[in-house]
């Protein structure tokens, strides 16, 4: 630690200073990037890590404030006319980089830039090398992943930028082993410029007890069915489709409510199919919902499912864990890594119906073996995936390239 | 032949005396020869060569294909940058991801050169964003050079696309110090389109005989000297 402070005549004297970048932080949330970057950042903060997140702005969210000991700058984010999702990005990471080179300037430098993936790529590559600053990223997901291959040029402009982000970065963080091995793969990464360091979850989240949940529970189903909970934006590759085609063989055995929260461009598909299939009363869109609502939803449902096919790391899983529901999910990416089979939830085959509707059977209609899977995940989410420990092996990753740093010409 | 003597104390020139010896400026062009588009890579040609034969450490930062690297040409050192990124849907995210190459280049200009870029001269939009950023790092003044404007080029036409590069356009005349234009009837349209305030809008006419003095004027108004906002 003190090697590259002396060595590079550190402006930080006491304190290690980070600099964040993500395109999303609560008050916006649009995926998983948000509450991440939110519990790491007020996590490293607690350590004594001073840290930056630079972000998008959001109606309502001051430009700058300091959350929790984190301070966070929001720039305006749709200043400029955009023809496509792709060129809003990189526009945006235009106006995001000119006022982060501000900001570094005015605090008279920072030690490390960290960049969520490569929705920020184009504005932490260029502030690297402006600052002769280290870059960490982190890799939430990558664009072959997400449409299973690479279709088109716009696919392959993302996919290219993706690669040019773990290319400069000093290291690349990934959330999973199964996300490590991927990306190691995808962008032909050494393997010593990979660190696995797991997502986390926060259980006092779920330990607040301020609402009656039977009151609660009946805004969404009646009292003698069973809820059946799925959680994330409704396209492809989550497989909210896997489960709505999994609905009459579970609803042979059990009387049950689909509660399914979450946006996505396959709502209209699949309610329509949902229609045509006779079960419109048996399946609740709600939505995308605020924070707190789906924690009390988490907390009352029966069982929660994950079906995706393909899934870096399945925080939902997670959280459905640390509210103490039971998650059937599939055997596949993050997830496999997060639940053991029989033990702390169960694994299905990916993209399988008929899987799934066994798996969600099983836990609906064996009272013992739910509770089991619900106390053995909630001891492992406390060992295994609390955000103090995430924190601290981030914060060693930080020190790790510093010292690299101090000893190289630059970068 | 050299026009002007920096040390020397006759045309009034004493405004582009710069602490530490010689003028150093960037000029960032995304066309340059042997890359030729259009009529602006012969200009910044001239340009260089007459910067650099008149005492001005001129580097030129450009793309090539393929021609990667730093080049000696008669005086100018020219960087050439190639885009990593090699896929794009439309010039438009071409230039986005090209301007951090232009910006790693340039910063390498800046921490060989002992931490002192005088002047950053960005010819049309395409390098826009990296001089921004420069300047918000560095404290480099910017001169926005127009050769032409996205409102002629596509004359009427108002996608998202096209007023995707006008906001670039008006970014570089809101950030720019100077915005350099070729004609007077240039100098109307930008005050027009972007109401850029008409104290930062000068004329200079390469067919003129004295378009490098004057240029070599607007250049040591921003020079770093004495009381200046620089430095």
């Amino acid at each position: 630690m003190a090697n590259y402070a002396e060595k590079k005549g550190l402006l930080m004297a006491d304190q290690l200073k980070v600099m964040m970048f993500t395109w999303e932080f609560p008050p916006r949330i649009i995926g998983g990037i948000s509450p991440h970057v939110y519990y790491l950042s007020r996590n490293l903060a607690v350590k004594g890590v001073k840290v930056y997140v630079v972000t998008c702005d959001f109606p309502g969210a001051p430009d700058h404030e300091v959350v929790d000991g984190v301070e966070v700058y929001r720039i305006d984010s749709y200043k400029n006319p955009s023809p496509d999702f792709a060129s809003w990005v990189y526009l945006m990471n235009m106006n995001m980089q000119k006022e982060a080179a501000a900001i570094v300037k005015r605090l008279g430098g920072v030690d490390v830039f960290h960049a969520h993936d490569w929705l920020v790529a184009t504005a932490t590559i260029g502030l690297k090398h402006v600052f002769r600053r280290p870059l960490v990223a982190t890799i939430h997901s990558t664009e072959i992943g997400r449409r299973s291959g690479l279709h088109s040029d716009y696919e392959r402009m993302i996919h290219e930028t993706e690669a040019w982000l773990t290319y400069e970065a000093w290291k690349v963080i990934c959330c999973s082993n199964y996300m490590l091995s991927h990306v190691k793969w995808t962008f032909g990464l050494p393997e010593d410029k990979l660190v696995m360091i797991p997502n986390g979850v926060d259980v006092k989240e779920y330990e607040k007890n301020d609402i009656d949940l039977n009151q609660f529970r009946k805004r969404f189903a009646l009292p003698e069915e069973k809820v059946v909970l799925f959680v994330g934006r409704l396209v492809y590759e989550k497989g909210v489709h896997i489960l709505v085609n999994a609905i009459p063989k579970i609803l042979e055995k059990v009387n049950a409510k689909f509660v399914i929260v979450g946006n996505g461009y396959m709502k209209g598909t699949l309610s329509e199919h949902i229609k045509r299939m006779g079960f419109a009363h048996k399946v609740l869109f709600t939505g995308f919902v605020d924070n707190e609502t789906l924690r009390n939803i988490q907390k009352c449902a029966d069982v929660c499912v994950v079906p995706s096919l393909f899934e870096p790391f399945g925080i939902v899983a997670l959280e459905a864990m640390a509210a103490k529901t039971p998650v059937i999910v599939s055997d596949t990416g993050g997830l496999s890594e997060i639940v053991e089979h029989d033990f702390t939830g169960v694994k299905v085959y990916p993209g399988d119906p008929d899987s799934l509707a066994w798996g969600v059977l099983r836990v609906l209609l064996d009272d013992a073996y739910a509770n089991r899977l619900r106390e053995n995940a909630y001891r492992v989410v406390l060992e295994r995936f609390n955000w103090e420990k995430i924190s601290q092996q981030t914060r060693n990753v930080y020190e790790l390239v510093l010292n690299e740093y101090s000893q190289a010409f630059w970068a | 032949m050299v026009l002007f003597n920096w040390k020397g104390n006759n045309q009034g020139l004493r405004a582009f005396h710069v602490v530490g010896g010689k003028m150093r400026v960037i000029l960032f062009s995304w066309e340059y020869p042997p890359r030729v588009v259009g009529k602006l890579a012969s200009y910044v040609k001239e340009l260089a060569l007459q910067l650099a034969k008149n005492g001005v450490e001129t580097f030129l930062v450009t793309y090539h294909d393929y021609l990667a690297g730093e080049f000696e040409e008669e005086g100018v050192k020219a960087f050439r940058v190639t885009n990593p990124v090699k896929t794009h849907i439309s010039v438009l995210t071409w230039v986005l991801t090209l301007n951090q190459e232009v910006e790693r280049v340039a910063a390498n200009i800046y921490y060989r050169s002992g931490g002192r870029v005088d002047v950053v001269d960005v010819q049309d939009w395409h390098f826009i964003p990296a001089a921004v950023t420069l300047k918000k790092a560095f404290n480099v003044p910017i001169i926005y050079s127009v050769e032409s404007l996205e409102d002629h080029r596509s004359h009427g036409a108002n996608t998202p696309f096209n007023m995707a590069i006008k906001s670039i356009e008006w970014l570089g005349m809101y950030e720019a110090e100077r915005v350099v234009v070729k004609s007077e009837w240039m100098a109307g349209e930008v005050l027009r389109i972007y109401q850029v305030p008409e104290t930062k809008v000068r004329v200079v006419k390469p067919e003129k005989e004295s378009w490098l003095k004057t240029l070599l004027g607007i250049y040591g108004e921003l020079c770093r000297k004495e009381g200046s906002t620089y430095g």
